[in-house]
C-alpha cells in the first residue's frame, strides 16, 4: 500500500518535473546585412528550421541591399543614370515595386517623406559609406536643387517605361528601403509557415505572433541618454520605426547636421532628436517616422500627416527633451523607473489620431 | 485516510524531490533581467562568450583592425574601434539582457545576454 502511495505521488513529482523543462522553441541569429545588424528572433520552430529560414533571409537582404544601394553601383544607379537622361527607359522590376509604393507613401506625407531628393542627400555628404565631416553645402547649392521641387510626380510612368521631367530627381529609398525589406522578409517567413517573429533590422524592427506564452517585449532606446526610455508589448503584427538624429549626423563649428533633410528648405530637419512610429506595416512605419520628423515638434504641424498616413501611434523626442505620445500608445508603454532621484520622464498627450 | 507511515527513504525521496524542484525553478525561471553574460560576434560568428563578472579586456579581431572591448563589475562596452564614427563606442555600457552595441565598419557586435531578457528587441 505505501508503495503505491509512494509511487503514485511520485509520479506526479516525475510530471512536475517534466513542466519545468524548457521548450527548445526559440531561435535566434544575427546577421550582418543590408548595412546593419539584423537581428532575426523565431518562436515555435525547431532549429534547422530556424536556421535554414535565416539563411534564405541573409540572401534577400544581401539582394536587397546591391539592388536598392543609393551610392554603390547597381540596378539604381542605372536607373538613376537614365532618369538623368530624361528620356523614356524600361525600369527594371525590382526597383518599380519601389517606386510605387514611394510614390505612393510621399503623397500621402504632403511630400514631407521625398524619396525624389536624392540629390540633396549626396550634396550634404550623406551619401558615402563615410559620414560627411563638413562644411555643410553652400545656401546657393542647396537652392539649386530645391527650387526646382524634386517630386515622385516627376516620374511618368506608361507600363514598365518610366521617364523623369525633373532634372533635379535624383531617387534615393534610404527612408523607406529598411521597411520594404522587412515587410518582405516577414513575408517569407510566413511562406515558410513561421508566424512568430521579430526582425530587427538596426533597431527597426516588426514583429508578429507571439513569444510563446507572451507578447514580444520591445525596448524604446533613449535619444539622448544611454539606456532605454520606456517598453512596449508588441503581439500579433506590429512594426515600431523610429528615426533619431543621433543616428547619422556631422557637427560643424558647434552645430550638429543631421541625416534627414527637409525637402522644403533642402537643409536638415530641426527641432527633434527622434521619432517612434508604429504601424502594422514596415515600410510605412520607416517613412512615416520620416515625415514627423520632417514635420517638426509641433503638434499641429506633425499630427496631420501623422493621420494623413494612417500610423497607429506615435513618440515624439524633442531636442530639449519633451515627450510627445498618441493617447493609443501611452496606454501601451511602461517607462522604466530611472534611479531614486529621477522622475518619469515629462510626458504630454497629444490629441488622437 | 489510508493509515500509512512514509518509510525514511520515502521521505528521502521527497526531500530530494523538492530540493531538486526548488534549485530547477531558481536555476531556469527566476530572472532580473539583468545580464550576467555577453556575446561577441566578428561578421555575425560567435567569437566569445563573457562573464560580465569577470573583468577582462579583449582585443577583438575584425577586417579593419582590433576592436577593444572592456568588461567591469556586471557591464560591457566598446573602449575603441577602428571605424570612422565610432557609434560603437558613443553606445557606452551596456548591461540590460538584449542591449546590444555594433562596429559595423568592422563587424563586431557585443550583446548582453540574460536568461530571461526584459527585451526581445530594442528600437533605436
Amino acid at each position: 500500500m505505501i508503495i503505491t502511495v509512494t509511487r503514485f505521488f511520485l509520479f506526479f513529482v516525475v510530471i512536475f518535473l517534466a513542466a519545468c523543462e524548457r521548450q527548445p522553441a526559440a531561435y535566434h541569429e544575427q546577421l550582418l546585412v543590408f548595412g546593419t545588424v539584423v537581428d532575426v528572433q523565431l518562436w515555435g520552430v525547431e532549429p534547422k528550421q530556424g536556421q535554414q529560414a535565416v539563411a534564405r533571409l541573409a540572401e534577400d537582404f544581401d539582394y536587397m541591399h546591391n539592388t536598392w544601394h543609393a551610392w554603390h553601383p547597381g540596378p539604381l544607379g542605372r536607373v538613376n543614370e537614365l532618369l538623368a537622361t530624361g528620356q523614356p527607359f524600361s525600369a527594371p522590376p525590382s526597383i518599380l515595386p519601389l517606386i510605387e509604393r514611394g510614390t505612393e507613401l510621399s503623397r500621402r506625407s504632403g511630400g514631407l517623406f521625398n524619396p525624389a531628393i536624392g540629390k540633396l542627400i549626396a550634396l550634404w555628404g550623406f551619401a558615402s559609406d563615410d559620414p560627411p565631416k563638413g562644411p555643410p553645402p553652400s545656401d546657393a547649392a542647396i537652392r539649386a536643387i530645391v527650387d526646382q521641387h524634386p517630386s515622385m510626380t516627376d516620374i511618368r510612368r506608361d507600363g514598365i517605361q518610366i521617364q523623369a521631367q525633373n532634372p533635379a530627381l535624383k531617387l534615393d529609398f534610404g527612408a523607406f528601403a529598411k521597411g520594404y525589406a522587412v515587410d518582405r522578409a516577414i513575408e517569407v517567413l510566413r511562406e515558410l509557415g513561421i508566424n512568430n517573429a521579430v526582425v530587427n533590422a538596426g533597431g527597426d524592427l516588426r514583429a508578429i505572433g507571439r513569444h510563446g506564452e507572451r507578447p514580444w517585449r520591445v525596448g524604446i532606446r533613449h535619444p539622448r541618454e544611454a539606456g532605454i526610455l520606456a517598453s512596449v508589448e508588441v503581439q500579433g503584427d506590429e512594426s515600431v520605426f523610429t528615426s533619431g538624429d543621433y543616428e547619422r549626423y556631422f557637427d560643424w563649428q558647434g552645430k550638429r547636421y543631421d541625416h534627414i533633410i527637409d525637402p522644403r528648405t533642402g537643409y536638415p530637419a530641426q527641432g527633434l532628436s527622434s521619432v517612434t512610429v508604429f504601424s502594422q506595416l514596415a515600410d510605412l512605419a520607416d517613412a512615416a517616422a520620416t515625415a514627423l520628423f520632417v514635420a517638426g515638434p509641433e503638434e499641429k504641424n506633425w499630427l496631420p500627416v501623422a493621420r494623413a498616413m494612417g500610423i497607429s501611434g506615435a513618440i515624439l523626442v524633442d531636442d530639449t527633451g519633451n515627450i510627445q505620445i498618441t493617447p493609443g500608445i501611452r496606454e501601451r508603454l511602461y517607462f522604466e523607473p530611472r534611479g531614486d532621484s529621477q522622475l518619469p520622464p515629462e510626458v504630454q498627450l497629444s490629441a488622437p489620431l | 485516510m489510508m493509515g500509512f507511515k512514509l518509510s525514511r527513504g520515502d521521505r528521502l525521496v521527497w526531500l530530494l524531490a523538492a530540493t531538486l524542484l526548488a534549485g530547477l525553478y531558481t536555476a531556469f525561471w527566476q530572472a532580473d533581467g539583468h545580464g550576467a553574460e555577453a556575446v561577441v560576434l566578428v561578421n555575425g560568428k560567435r567569437w566569445a562568450r563573457l562573464d560580465l563578472f569577470h573583468n577582462q579586456d579583449l582585443e577583438v579581431p575584425g577586417p579593419l583592425g582590433h576592436s577593444h572591448i572592456q568588461v567591469r563589475d556586471g557591464q560591457a562596452r566598446f573602449v575603441d574601434s577602428p571605424c570612422p564614427n565610432k557609434l560603437c563606442v558613443h553606445t557606452g555600457w551596456l548591461s540590460q539582457g538584449g542591449e546590444v552595441a555594433i562596429c559595423l565598419p568592422n563587424k563586431v557586435s557585443l550583446q548582453i545576454l540574460a536568461s530571461d531578457p526584459r527585451f526581445d528587441a530594442i528600437n533605436f
